[in-house]
């Protein structure tokens, strides 16, 4: 027990280093892009929405705030908020670039406001439904045995190239019909595409990035012709020959077609991917979890909780963009109309006032659907369920055939892809032993 | 054309007759366009979030029925406010033999 004032010393000078941090501090920042948990408590305790000069936007750093935002699409613009962020210092150049050579300049139709978001999103989620992804659990478990089959008598493996990115790549080019051979490509395209809203790349980059896009729009759009002449039974179909209604608007322009297939292939790929990086990570530096989960395999509720702990408490997006187009007060503060805005989820997941003791992995948390992973409002993820499937299936079988898995790496040494959008490992080098 | 009738008890106690829900919709999507409180539905019809979470009245919840596993997952994740007569209402579609049902909006997460 230390004296009163001595505690109270010690607290003041966490006021005054976080002051500091938030001060000097920003989302670039090498040191905070690796270790941001600090910033983003710092953040919430004083200036829960928070200026960083570097990017020029407001950090949304608390659940209330974060949720007040989602639940009013028209004040935070989906639609300005992302393409205000997108080749962000590059714009005119990356939308000639691809105006000139990748087909077309199509805005992500999804990423837009009501009521034009309520038609295309209506159009989009029956191919996503938890019952239609039931459907899909026994081919996620024969893709999942096979990649385990080529990797279990390794002894080691790159978690991040050997299994999370071949697994998710695998299934979305089953879902969306696209031929395996492309494999390579997609890596490549999903880094390109994720880097536009990631305000860490230079024109170079942008430049190269722009050039894969503009191969992935090229082979998306030579897809969806010929599906268009002749519909199959896969999810280019579903986008292709959706319609909702009658009428004008009843069914997608081939521009706004375009724009969802290639945030199918990318954004869910990316996202779902980095998921399943942390969760060999979790596996390798939580044995505790590891051990509940190999008594517990066969439990779907036990691992359906599994899957909703990890995602809240290693969140696969770092931020999305929003747009005010008003005036507004958030947090104490006053926004003006336009202000840019980055929804900081790992910071709300962390808030321990709404999940007690938040570093700690607890399955048995009573309001695990509270976290904010998924988004939330008319934006929530419309992949929800194929997410989690393919994480679920993913711990299954990992924990049934694999064991006393460990990091071949320090923990301190795991470097993440340089963007604002996701905290994503570059790679994962793990050891594991095979069980079964 | 029509002929279903539902009324929900909004979270605060303050109930809505919903007279013109339409057979072969879902409950979810009839209290959406009434405007009834706590019915969010964020992930938009596809059993993925709880949000649409209601307590079906006791007399009605035979005529309603079980939910089935994949919705039964669901609630098992929001267990703390789950009672006995839970279910997601955007799967429950709507059909002539539920006009009249009565169910209570769940609290929010």
């Amino acid at each position: 027990m230390g004296s009163t004032s001595g505690e109270a010393t010690a607290e003041d000078m966490n006021d005054v280093q976080d002051a500091k941090l938030i001060a000097e501090g920003t989302l670039l920042d090498p040191f905070v892009h690796k270790h941001p948990r600090r910033f983003y408590a710092a953040m919430r305790r004083l200036d829960p929405v928070h200026y960083d000069k570097s990017i020029d936007m407001y950090l949304i750093s608390r659940w209330e705030d974060i949720q007040a935002i989602q639940r009013d699409p028209l004040t935070f613009s989906v639609n300005k908020g992302y393409h205000e962020q997108q080749a962000k210092g590059f714009a005119e150049e990356f939308q000639q670039i691809l105006r000139e050579k990748g087909g077309g300049y199509f805005p992500d139709a999804i990423m837009s406001d009501p009521p034009y978001h309520t038609r295309v999103r209506k159009l989009m989620e029956n191919a996503f439904t938890a019952h239609r992804v039931k459907e899909l659990e026994p081919r996620i478990e024969a893709v999942v045995g096979g990649l385990i089959d080529e990797i279990a008598d390794r002894g080691s493996m790159n978690a991040v190239t050997d299994f999370a990115q071949p697994l998710t790549i695998r299934i979305i080019c089953e879902q969306l019909g696209l031929d395996w051979s492309i494999k390579d490509k997609i890596a490549r395209w999903s880094t390109a595409v994720t880097a536009q809203i990631g305000r860490m790349q230079d024109r170079a980059e942008m430049l190269e990035h722009a050039a894969q896009i503009c191969e992935l729009q090229h082979h998306i759009i030579a897809a969806m012709r010929e599906w268009q002449a002749q519909p199959r039974e896969d999810m280019i179909s579903d986008i292709v020959h959706a319609k909702e209604g009658d009428g004008e608007g009843s069914v997608l322009t081939f521009e706004e077609a375009v724009s969802l297939v290639r945030a199918l292939l990318i954004a869910g790929n990316e996202t779902t991917a980095t998921a399943l990086s942390n969760l060999v990570f979790i596996l390798a530096t939580q044995p505790e979890v590891l051990a509940k989960l190999q008594q517990s395999a066969d439990d779907d509720k036990l691992m359906n909780r599994f899957v909703e702990e990890l995602l809240r408490i290693e969140p696969p997006v770092r931020g999305l963009s929003r747009m005010t187009t008003r005036d507004v007060e958030l947090g104490g503060k006053l926004l003006p109309q336009g202000a840019h805005l980055l929804l900081m989820y790992a910071s709300a997941n962390d808030e321990p006032e709404v999940f007690p003791e938040p570093r700690k992995f607890d399955m048995d948390r009573t309001n695990i659907m509270k976290h904010v992973s998924f988004g939330g409002g008319v934006h929530k993820c419309v992949g929800i369920a194929l997410a989690r499937m393919e994480i679920k299936v993913a711990a299954r079988q990992l924990v049934r055939r694999l064991g006393n898995f460990r990091l071949a790496i320090d923990e301190n040494a795991i470097a993440f892809l340089p963007t604002v959008a996701t905290r994503t490992m570059e790679s994962l080098p793990v050891t594991f032993e095979r069980i079964g | 054309m029509g002929g279903v009738v539902a009324t929900l008890i909004q979270p605060d106690g303050t109930a809505v007759r919903i007279a013109d829900a339409q057979k072969g919709e879902s409950l979810m999507e009839a209290a959406r366009r009434a405007g009834v409180a706590g019915i969010l539905a964020e992930c938009g019809g596809a059993c993925s979030c709880a949000t649409c979470h209601v307590f079906i009245d006791k007399l009605w919840f035979s005529k309603v029925g079980d939910p089935d596993q994949v919705e039964e997952e669901m609630l098992d994740m929001v267990d703390y406010i789950r009672r006995p007569t839970s279910r997601l209402s955007c799967q429950i579609r709507l059909h002539e033999g539920l006009s009249g049902l009565v169910a209570e909006v769940a609290p929010e997460l």
